[in-house]
């Protein structure tokens, strides 16, 4: 097994908007280490969503490689991509996307369904990633009991739940308030260096992006040369 | 929804209820087919009430005046003393008498006239409580009857050979000869006296063993109790009277001969031959068939507006489980699109929404058998004016079993309205939950 957790080669996406191409992604290279806590900034337009939707095994690229653990997922078939999803990837969106219906842990608990594990080893599961997030107190309330910051921890209790290669956030802190996204930042740079998760952040906000280990710039669909180091200390 | 489910339940209520007025009508025609081949060779001799006065005068007792018993089916098995009401089906000669009594010893010569076969005198009288009716400014009172008594011969000379007693014994046994003591109730008999076979009841202060039930039908009288003629006699207090005489020749060929020379001996007896009885019966049975026609055309326009409406219903409630379940895919878009993100399959979700556009309209057809049980009698009555009411009295006054016409539910159909919910549920969720599988889970990380 490699050390590379992630990584994509000469990733294309190209649009068709009205009759026009739109390139919204040109040629990304990138190379994610296992165990790194990494920022992608960029302005709007700049391609963000788009490459967090490819990353994710939510949308196919035009061209280029994905390799997600080993494997490009570019090769999988459409049927069995929600398996990569479930396995590999845990996803923490900006608007946290909780199930309003379900509690707390029973929202951490949702991706472990029909993995083979039995229900008694899923609510033990969920409860240690409700604490590991700091809310084994609120474990039976409701997303609308709980506060914005409240909603992201169980979000990122929820993308841990299987153990995934990559965590992949999406501007999660783009909701927050000031005290509340640097608790979430620092949260997952605690889960980064105890746990050695792989955690890539997009954002346009360049204090969280400089509190991650590296911080890459997207640009018009490129991956910018320059690259910074972050005050993140990985494991 | 739910009302829309309860529609065809009772419209499936309303039709049953038609389809059993059918089958009985059926059976109906079919007895009477039966009793006119039995007639043929019968004889009936009552003295009709103008006739009083002939020397004739019936006993003290008040209750041998005419009265059409209520729910009478109209007509007893061989027997027709007093069984024709008139009024009832165009009236006649037929029915005027049996209600007056004859001194018995003065007809023992009608069976030493040629061609006779047997005699067998019988002795009717109805027991009940008088009800006044005002009327037009009159008062008329009337008897309503509980029970009809009816006194025959047996001797096994005759009911070994004719058919004068019910035949479709439902419990007990039949009457037979020698019997005294003893009575043949008739189901509605049985429910009047609350007793069974074995149990002892009172006629007119005097006991008697239920030896037998027998089942009513079309062409049975259904609240006549019979027993010995002395028994009757003694019991009603009319020793040595009868109501009526039935005559049995030997042949159908001698019928009118016979006929003519009791005639001739008693001319203040009114007469019916088998074959007057014949053409009454033969009309009978073409009322009733007329009736059995009009049942079928009902039922067929019912059945033919049922449909209609159950196609109407069937089709709109699968149009709003439709675009319930669309509108809600539409607002759950980001869910969806979450729960694919986060590793469900299109199959998941599928599933997902088909077993809660189902469990939405179970809950909805039980909603809809709730009100259907409550309103489908009126619904019916609302929705089919075919089976109508004219049609549904004419049917109780012609054979006093069915007095009513309603919805009714049961479990088969409680059975089918829940499935047919379920199955339309399915069947409206069907698109909506594909197109929630479809959502692409970029929906996702669309942020409004």
């Amino acid at each position: 097994m490699s050390s590379v957790a992630l990584k994509t080669e000469k990733l294309d996406k190209v649009y068709k908007l009205g009759g026009r191409q739109v390139r919204a992604l040109s040629e990304v290279n990138l190379e994610i280490e296992k165990g790194d806590f990494v920022s992608i900034m960029g302005p709007s337009g700049s391609g963000k969503t788009t490459l967090l939707n490819v990353l994710g095994c939510l949308d196919k690229p035009t061209q280029g490689k994905v390799i997600l653990d080993g494997v490009d997922i570019t090769d999988v078939p459409e049927k069995n991509l929600h398996k990569t999803r479930k396995h590999k990837i845990g996803f923490v969106f900006q608007t946290f996307n909780l199930m309003p219906w379900l509690n707390a842990v029973e929202n951490v608990e949702l991706p472990m369904e029909g993995t083979g594990k039995t229900k008694d080893e899923i609510r033990k599961r969920a409860i240690e990633l409700l604490e590991t997030v700091g809310l084994s107190e609120r474990k039976e309330h409701r997303p609308q009991k709980l506060s914005a910051g409240e909603q992201q921890r169980v979000a990122i209790a929820r993308a841990l739940a299987n153990n995934p290669a990559i965590v992949l956030a999406d501007e999660v802190t783009g909701n927050l308030d000031g005290k509340t996204k640097l608790e979430i930042i620092k949260l997952l740079g605690k889960l980064n260096t105890e746990q050695g998760t792989t955690i890539v952040i997009v954002t346009h906000d360049s204090q969280v992006a400089s509190m991650a280990n590296r911080m890459l710039f997207l640009s018009d669909g490129k991956i910018l040369a320059k690259e910074k180091q972050g005050t993140h200390q990985n494991k | 929804m739910a009302i829309m489910i309860s529609i065809p339940a009772g419209i499936t209520a309303n039709q049953a209820s038609t389809e059993t007025l059918t089958q009985n009508l059926s059976n109906t025609i079919t007895q009477t087919e039966a009793t006119i081949n039995q007639t043929l060779t019968q004889i009936e001799c009552t003295l009709s009430p103008s006739m009083e006065g002939f020397g004739f005068a019936p006993p003290d007792r008040g209750d041998f005046n005419f009265v059409p018993p209520n729910g009478d089916s109209g007509f007893t098995p061989g027997q027709f003393g007093g069984g024709f009401v008139p009024g009832r089906f165009g009236g006649g000669p037929f029915g005027g008498g049996g209600t007056t009594a004859m001194n018995e010893t003065l007809y023992d010569d009608i069976s030493s006239i040629d061609g006779v076969a047997a005699v067998a005198p019988s002795l009717q009288a109805s027991e009940g409580t008088e009800q006044t009716m005002e009327m037009f400014g009159q008062s008329f009172t009337r008897l309503v009857p509980d029970y009809v008594i009816k006194g025959i011969p047996l001797t096994s000379d005759i009911i070994g050979k004719y058919p004068i007693l019910p035949t479709n014994i439902t419990a007990g046994r039949n009457l037979q000869a020698g019997d005294s003591g003893v009575v043949l109730l008739s189901e509605n008999n049985t429910a009047f006296f609350g007793v069974g076979v074995g149990d002892t009841i009172d006629v007119l202060n005097q006991s008697f063993q239920v030896i037998g039930i027998y089942g009513a039908s079309g062409v049975e009288d259904a609240m006549t109790l019979y027993m010995n003629l002395s028994d009757a006699q003694s019991v009603t207090n009319n020793t040595g009277y009868i109501t009526s005489i039935t005559v049995f020749a030997a042949s159908s060929n001698v019928v009118t001969e016979v006929a003519n020379a009791i005639s001739s001996l008693h001319p203040e007896l009114s007469i019916v031959t088998g074959q007057q009885r014949l053409n009454q019966l033969e009309t009978l049975r073409d009322t009733y068939e007329i009736q059995l026609e009009s049942a079928e055309t009902s039922l067929a326009q019912t059945q033919a507006i049922a449909v209609q409406e159950i196609v109407i219903a069937v089709t709109a409630t699968s149009l709003i489980v439709l675009f319930v379940m669309l509108y809600t895919v539409r607002e759950r878009t980001k869910e969806i699109g979450t729960l694919k993100a986060i590793g469900f399959s299109n199959l998941n979700i599928m599933s997902q929404f088909m077993l809660e556009g189902v469990i939405l309209s179970l809950i909805a057809g039980v909603v809809g058998v709730a009100i259907g049980v409550v309103a489908a009698p009126a619904l019916s009555g609302l929705l089919l004016p075919a089976v109508n009411v004219g049609f549904r009295d004419a049917f109780a006054r012609a054979t006093g079993t069915v007095s009513s016409v309603s919805g009714i539910i049961t479990p088969e159909l409680v059975f089918i309205a829940l499935g047919g919910a379920v199955l339309l549920g399915a069947l409206g969720t069907l698109y909506p939950a594909w197109r929630a599988s479809r959502t692409s889970p970029m929906e996702a990380l669309r942020y409004e």
